[in-house]
């Protein structure tokens, strides 16, 4: 299965279908609950067309006060509602002092956050009844590191017994921006609690830094880890991010069936299999 | 014994500085990186703020505009989940500390009320009406209004002008009525005298056309026959633009 973000800027083609036809779509609930009107109509008319997977933005898990309680029960009838297969979040923090800063914060990574982070994630898989896969982001600086990023991520997944997110992407930027192997990187994590994948596009900024712009295609190099990335691991849904710079629906319906045949290539075992 | 601070501090002092700007020096952050954070999250609060406000934007000097997202993006605490929610607690916090006279903009309230106003009613949720039918008596019939509305009052016409000495020169008691259409989902403005916007309360409350009328001469309002004409022909009018949606069967 290879999804595509829904955006309110394609949202027309992608409910007619005929120029872009992703396997299923996925969004961030903040962005479309508590919504009436004209977008609400819209958000209808894709969910019956597509299965659905939410990305949520806002719950930042890393941070240091409690997560709020009336946002969740907002997000578990969302979740419900729409029947949402795969609800993920990041191993990061966007709020601290009770103030939103609405960007996905780079977490210390040492002991005390990964406990603490891991805690707050069981709390609110148990919340919600279901497990959280939880993306590993792009982040531009450490801060205060006492362990490196890996054991930092094992040690939250195996406490809180969450699933990871594996945004390639993120993953191919963060080896370029701190300088480390990533495939090297990926091997160290654990690859049996992927649930889902994330493909996105960058772009270079300076000689020693990429942002994660999803604004541009996905990069060659991107793609060679992606299909090295697959063949560790069993088949999960697979997303194209396109956030900013949306080009024509063909290009992106392109990128959509050039993942797709490499899922097919390095996968085809397990769809036999199944 | 372990000197170094625990990662809540570290936080704290990580996101201080991306809010305020205040200096700070945490081990591993790069300078410039942290610099890179600051300005990304700057940028997206004050373009939120530009697109949310636009008339507002191009009416304030750059400057001013600037330290006005600044400020509340320092001092103030954001609340919303939804990005799209954080332009009302721009406006809230703009009342709160009376920026009117602060910024000397003193339409600002208004204009910021009008433009979330807006937003406020394409993206409200949906509101079922109560059951309602086409024809019916307009001065004795309760009406049925469409649900999905805002009625504001400002003291200048900020619906009309954007021109500040043209605004300064108007004040007085302004109405505008927002309401959304059922099927489009388009926000229409309606432009209501003080006596038509009293109507609209009214009616909203259930009282018939008739009883605001027999009300008004204790605001001091001459009732003549072409005062009830002028608000039937009103209401009619808003039923084809489906703000009224019909009578009470
Ligand atoms: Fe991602």
């Amino acid at each position: 299965m290879v999804g595509l973000g829904f955006r309110r800027e394609f949202a027309e083609e992608m409910i007619s279908g005929t120029l872009i036809s992703p396997d299923f779509i996925e969004f961030a609930p903040e962005n479309w609950m508590n919504i009436g009107g004209y977008w609400k109509k819209m958000l209808h008319r894709v969910v019956e067309k597509y299965p659905v997977l939410c990305h949520g933005l806002s719950l930042s898990l890393g941070s240091p006060e409690e997560p709020d309680s009336t946002f969740l029960r907002y997000v578990k009838s969302f979740l419900e509602e729409y029947k949402v297969r795969i609800y993920s979040e990041h191993l990061s923090y966007s709020k601290c002092d009770n103030a939103h800063l609405y960007d996905l914060l780079p977490m210390p990574f040492r002991m005390d956050a990964a406990r603490h982070m891991a805690a707050r994630i069981r709390k609110v898989q148990d919340y919600l009844q279901r497990p959280l896969a939880m993306e590993i982001i792009s982040y531009y600086t450490p801060v205060a590191p006492e362990m490196s990023e890996a054991d930092f991520i094992n040690e939250v997944v195996q406490r809180s017994g969450c699933q990871l997110l594996l945004d390639v992407n993120n993953i191919y930027v963060n080896a370029f921006n701190h300088q480390y192997d990533a495939k090297a990187f990926i091997a160290q994590l654990p690859l049996d609690r992927v649930a889902y994948i994330h493909m996105a596009g960058h772009e270079q900024v300076a000689p020693d830094m990429i942002l994660d712009t999803h604004g541009h295609p996905i990069a060659d190099p991107v793609y060679a880890l992606f299909e090295w990335t697959i063949q560790q691991i069993a088949p999960v849904p697979v997303l194209l991010e396109r956030d900013f710079n949306i080009p024509q629906m063909q290009d992106l319906q392109a990128e959509l069936t050039r993942l797709k045949a490499i899922c097919h290539q390095q996968w085809k075992h397990h769809e036999l299999v199944a | 014994m372990n000197s170094s601070p625990d990662s809540r501090v570290l936080q704290q002092r990580f996101t201080t500085h991306l809010r305020t700007g205040v200096r700070t020096t945490i081990p591993g952050v790069a300078p410039d990186r942290l610099a890179h954070y600051r300005h990304a999250i700057f940028h997206m609060v004050k373009d939120t703020m530009e697109s949310a406000y636009p008339v507002t934007c191009a009416n304030i000097p750059r400057r001013k505009w600037d330290h006005m997202v600044k400020t509340f993006f320092a001092r103030h605490a954001c609340t919303a989940h939804q990005v799209w929610k954080l332009p009302l607690e721009f406006y809230t916090y703009a009342v709160e500390n009376s920026w009117d006279e602060v910024y000397d903009v003193p339409y600002l309230s208004d204009l910021l009320a009008f433009e979330w106003a807006e937003i406020e009613v394409f993206n409200m949720e949906d509101v079922a009406p109560a059951a309602f039918v086409a024809t019916g008596d307009w001065r004795e019939t309760p009406l049925v209004l469409n649900p999905e509305y805002r009625l504001l009052s400002f003291k200048y016409p900020v619906h009309q002008e954007a021109k500040r000495a043209r605004l300064l020169k108007q004040q007085g008691a302004w109405f505008v009525l927002l309401h959304r259409e059922p099927v489009t989902g388009h926000v229409q403005f309606t432009g209501l005298s003080p006596w038509l916007a009293f109507v609209t309360e009214q009616l909203a409350a259930g009282i018939t056309v008739k009883d605001i009328l027999e009300y008004a001469p204790q605001l001091g309002i001459t009732v003549t026959v072409e005062l009830e004409a002028d608000t039937v022909a009103f209401l009619e009018d808003m039923q084809r633009r489906q703000f009224v949606f019909g009578f009470r069967p």
